[in-house]
């Protein structure tokens, strides 16, 4: 989180960010905050988020009913909003992650591919 | 995605949404805590690491970035961004709408004249077309209804107006069965749940409640609210019982005639009533929900069908089993369907028809039984409305087109004054759409106020315009108007139609604001733009609104001169200072023999009241709408049968309607008496029957009735309606049953009123007197159509020329306020006053000449719509047009003069200074 290690961190893919909170949520409840530093520490602190997309992000998935919150407190005895995933959560996050890690594969296979004699 | 997690998706998704929408200060605030809880931690955590808190703070706001972008985004998530703009452009509409309530005041008044003309008319086609059935799953009721080529051999046919009149010139039908084709259907209990008959209304007498008045009662079957599905509201409904041989004389109540006869008094279960001057118990009232079959038909009570003979109403010889009198509907059960119920009743009909003991038909007369919708056929005054009803519908459709025109005219003007606005929204950033948006929202708010108080006004109108249909209707009408869904979504599917209709090419024309020049404030002087304007939208708004206002005016100028053509007609007797009145003792319990007397006493006290010129009687009236008709045979001889109108007359009946005696003598006292056998024809039947023989001494009858003499023939007069052609009519004396007295007064007959129904009751107050009118407002019923759709013509065609003359107007006053400049500049040139004039003039003038020559098109296309309403007028008649057009074009002079006065007063010195 600290900015001196911005030159190593890489930007997040376009359209991972609901993937990667819906996984962070999986693992218990979060508050927004949390989320962030939650995909910080599984990504060995190589992937960097922005601030503000971030709360957007939740309340798209909240809208679209994958994850519920709930007011809380945290770890200083602050009111703070927690997330969690929901049934059609975990069904979204099981999909989801099928699918990236298929295409996972295929984008290796064909960046993997060398030139062939004619 | 499967369907599941799709439609769980949207639960949540609008959930959430109204939550935003609805609890909006809760999501503000938990907004700001969870964007607060965030910045906090952060900061503790910038803290912890060494940061000093004023630093830490700093540095976690810009990690964070702009709480407000991300709010905004937060919404955005929510879907409440559209929402949100919404709910701004409303306010913001709202805020300009107030800042010019001039404008704003017009616009909405335009329109709710537009809307609560639409809405008013609607709902009288509601009312009367579209309404269901008031009863039990109305869509499983069908009706039998006959068909064959010619009118059954034998039975007496009685009908009562509840279904389709016969469509083919060929064919005759009719919905009317005997008592045993009624059982026989009745007992089909394999094809139908239950099924019932009736018939009527017949007037019937009431006393024993108050003073003795008429009440419309039907005569209907014991299982007539069973199978309707119809609850008592008090008591009890009729039950099959009480139409079994020597069942007790019963009788239920109509809710309203209940509440307004009775009182609504509970204890009326139990009371006994005479009806026709037989007893009979009130065993209940029937759901006040239930307040027609037939549409139009006012019932006050119903009785068993049984009681027929006893309360001596004569359909179908009395109730005789080969009489046709009964209507039936029968419900027919879920799992059958009404083609095959229909094969099956078919054959028994046809069975019956061609090979029962009376034959009524001959196989080549082809009978048939058709089951039919209940809800389709059971048409009553639906037949009769109809087509003025959806005549009127497109009237009203065509001023609100006007309307629209006239608020689009006003909405570019005010546009172009509001130039600068949008050029500064769109300088700013504002999307085209986005300014669209704002407009259009604008005038959905205009049209939605407008048809609020449309709504008002339509509520108004069509009371007035229901009332003004029962006021003419020789029946008791009823017609239902509490506003229903279907009225609400009609309005509100006008108001957005509107609001669109007229909204759209200004704002259209609002998004295209020319920036830089709106910004520099030089657009306006452009003498440049105004030769494009000359033809632009809003002329061509002015120009269309001329030609549909002409479209009604030509509508209503075709019905006013066909009024005037059927007023021309000479009806064969003296209209004026006639009063009628009808009444009839035999049903009343008055003794048969003694009703000659008393008609001769009647007749001998009212010509004695001063004003009374004369007095006579006769079975029914001539243009009253009833119409007696029949076979007779010349010579006595079956093979020269001829079908010919009849009526039964009293003594003095041709000297009081003032018909002239062609030949031999009119019907006096004397030929009153039964053994008596005087007739009287008119010239048409001598014409026709008797050609070139002396009518006098001519014997006239059937085998079975006395042979008549002709002694005397008459002046031809109109009979049913005065379209008719002049037909053969025997005037024979009347001697027994009802009759309508003929009062000729030597002043206005409706103030004889009192004064006759005093005499009648003086002489026997248990014979109450009916309908009491007179035979001017007769024969206004008999053109109540064309009287209906003449005046509302004439007032949607004045609305659509005020409107159109009032957008003219506004029209040439913007455009020579925008063109003082100019016309300064002319006068300074020295442009003669009187040509500036001209010059104005002569532009509105060619607009209102474009839109006349377009509104003589389209009234070419459409007035044939009219035909068949016309009399002797043509839908194109070309002496209408000339005037319609001359009227036009006169309020376009009238338009044009103020605009052109103004113009004629810019003085130079200021136009050129005053920019």
């Amino acid at each position: 989180m600290t900015p001196g290690k911005q030159e190593k961190q890489i930007d997040l893919l376009q359209g991972t960010l609901d993937l990667l909170i819906l996984k962070a949520v999986s693992l218990g409840p979060l508050h927004g905050y949390g989320v962030l530093l939650r995909i910080q520490q599984l990504s060995g602190e190589e992937l960097v988020i922005q601030q503000g997309s971030l709360y957007p992000a939740l309340y798209r998935l909240e809208h679209q009913g994958v994850i519920a919150s709930e007011w809380g407190e945290s770890e200083n005895n602050r009111k703070a909003k927690y997330y969690q995933l929901t049934r059609a959560g975990r069904e979204r996050l099981a999909g989801e992650t099928l699918k990236w890690n298929r295409m996972a594969g295929i984008i290796g296979n064909i960046l993997r591919a060398t030139p062939e004699e004619a | 995605m499967s369907l599941r997690s799709f439609t769980t998706r949207m639960v949540c998704q609008s959930r959430s949404w109204f939550r935003g929408v609805f609890h909006r200060a809760r999501l503000e605030r938990e907004m700001d805590d969870e964007l607060g809880c965030h910045l906090e931690i952060l900061t503790n955590e910038l803290i912890r690491s060494g940061l000093s808190p004023v630093k830490a703070a700093r540095r976690a706001r810009i990690a964070l970035g702009s709480t407000l972008v991300h709010k905004e985004e937060m919404r955005a998530s929510l879907g409440l961004r559209w929402w949100d703009a919404l709910w701004a452009d409303l306010r913001y509409g709202v805020r300009m709408l107030r800042r010019s309530p001039g404008f704003t005041a017009v616009v909405v008044l335009t329109l709710a004249l537009g809307i609560g003309a639409n809405t008013a008319i609607f709902s009288l086609v509601n009312a009367v077309m579209l309404r269901s059935l008031p009863v039990r799953d109305p869509q499983q009721l069908v009706m039998p209804a006959w068909t064959a080529h010619n009118w059954p051999n034998g039975p007496g046919i009685s009908s009562y107006g509840d279904c389709r009149p016969e469509k083919t010139s060929q064919d005759r039908g009719g919905c009317s069965f005997s008592y045993p084709m009624y059982q026989a259907i009745a007992t089909h209990k394999d094809l139908f749940e239950s099924a019932m008959a009736f018939a009527g209304p017949a007037s019937i007498d009431v006393s024993g409640n108050g003073t003795a008045s008429i009440a419309h009662g039907e005569l209907v079957s014991g299982s007539y609210f069973g199978t309707l599905g119809v609850q008592p509201a008090v008591g009890r409904i009729l039950e099959p019982d009480d139409e079994k041989p020597g069942a007790a004389a019963v009788a239920v109540l109509d809710y309203g005639y209940w509440k307004q006869a009775f009182g609504g008094s509970p204890s009326v279960v139990g009371r006994t009533i005479r009806l026709n001057d037989v007893l009979f118990t009130i065993v209940g009232v029937a759901d006040a929900g239930f307040t027609r079959l037939t549409p139009g038909k006012a019932i006050d009570l119903w009785v068993p069908l049984t009681e027929i003979r006893q309360l001596g109403i004569p359909w179908g010889g009395h109730g005789a089993d080969n009489g046709w009198w009964l209507a039936v509907v029968a419900r027919l059960r879920p799992e059958i369907s009404r083609t095959r119920a229909q094969a099956a009743l078919n054959a028994l009909f046809v069975n019956e028809a061609l090979h029962g003991a009376k034959p009524a038909w001959k196989a080549t007369d082809d009978p048939h039984l058709m089951l039919l919708p209940a809800e389709k056929e059971l048409m009553g005054f639906r037949s009769h409305y109809g087509k003025p009803l959806m005549l009127l519908l497109g009237a009203v459709g065509i001023v609100l087109l006007i309307a629209c025109a006239n608020v689009a005219g006003l909405m570019l003007a005010r546009g172009a004054a509001r130039g600068r606005e949008m050029a500064v929204r769109m300088a700013m950033g504002a999307g085209r759409r986005r300014v669209i948006r704002q407009l259009l929202t604008e005038s959905l708010l205009l049209s939605f106020v407008g048809a609020a108080l449309g709504a008002v006004l339509a509520y108004a109108g069509a009371s007035g315009l229901a009332a003004f249909f029962a006021h003419n209707s020789f029946e008791p009408l009823r017609i239902n108007l509490h506003p229903d869904a279907r009225v609400l979504l009609f309005t509100i599917g006008v108001a957005v139609l509107t609001g669109i209709g007229f909204g759209l090419a200004p704002a259209l024309r609002g998004a295209r604001a020319n920036m830089s020049a709106e910004l520099k404030g030089t657009s306006a002087t452009t003498t440049l733009r105004r030769r494009g304007r000359r033809f632009g939208l809003g002329s061509g708004l002015v120009a269309a609104q001329v030609a549909l206002s002409m479209v009604v005016l030509m509508g209503a100028g075709l019905l006013l001169r066909t009024l005037d053509r059927l007023h021309s007609i000479n009806p064969g007797f003296d209209t004026k200072n006639l009063l009628l009145f009808s009444i009839a003792p035999e049903l009343a319990g008055y003794p048969k023999d003694g009703i000659p007397q008393l008609y001769a006493q009647l007749q001998r006290r009212l010509e004695a009241l001063s004003g009374v010129v004369s007095v006579s009687y006769s079975s029914d009236a001539i243009l009253d709408g009833g119409l007696w008709s029949g076979g007779v045979d010349i010579d006595g001889q079956a093979s020269k049968r001829v079908h010919t109108q009849i009526l039964s007359v009293g003594p003095d009946y041709f000297h009081t309607m003032r018909i002239p005696l062609e030949m031999g003598r009119a019907l006096g006292s004397a030929d009153m008496a039964p053994t008596e056998r005087a007739a009287v024809v008119n010239q048409a039947f001598a014409r026709e029957y008797l050609g070139g023989r002396d009518p006098l001494g001519v014997h006239i009858g059937d085998p079975n009735t006395p042979q008549w003499m002709i002694v005397g023939v008459v002046g031809n007069t109109k009979y049913l309606d005065l379209r008719s052609a002049d037909a053969p009519t025997v005037f024979f004396p009347l001697t027994k049953g009802g009759a309508t007295f003929e009062v000729r007064t030597a002043t206005t007959p409706a103030a004889f009123g009192a004064a006759v129904r005093k005499v009648v009751n003086d002489l026997d107050d248990a014979v109450p007197v009916m309908q009491m009118r007179t035979q001017t407002e007769s024969v206004d019923h008999l053109l109540f159509s064309e009287r209906l759709v003449a005046r509302l013509f004439g007032l949607f065609g004045g609305l659509g020329l005020a409107l159109a003359g009032i957008g003219l107007y506004g029209l040439l006053s913007y455009e020579v306020a925008r063109r003082t400049r100019e016309i300064g500049i002319r006068t300074a040139l020295g442009a003669q006053r009187r040509a500036v004039w001209v010059m104005v003039v002569r532009e509105g003038l060619g607009l209102v000449i474009v839109g006349v020559a377009a509104g003589c098109g389209v009234a070419l296309c459409v007035t044939r719509l009219l035909k068949s309403l016309l009399y002797d007028v043509r839908p194109t008649d070309p002496a209408t047009m000339a005037a319609v057009a001359t009227l036009l074009l006169i309020v376009g002079v009238i338009a044009c003069s103020a605009p052109a006065q103004r113009a004629l007063r810019v003085d130079p010195m200021t136009a050129l200074r005053c920019e």
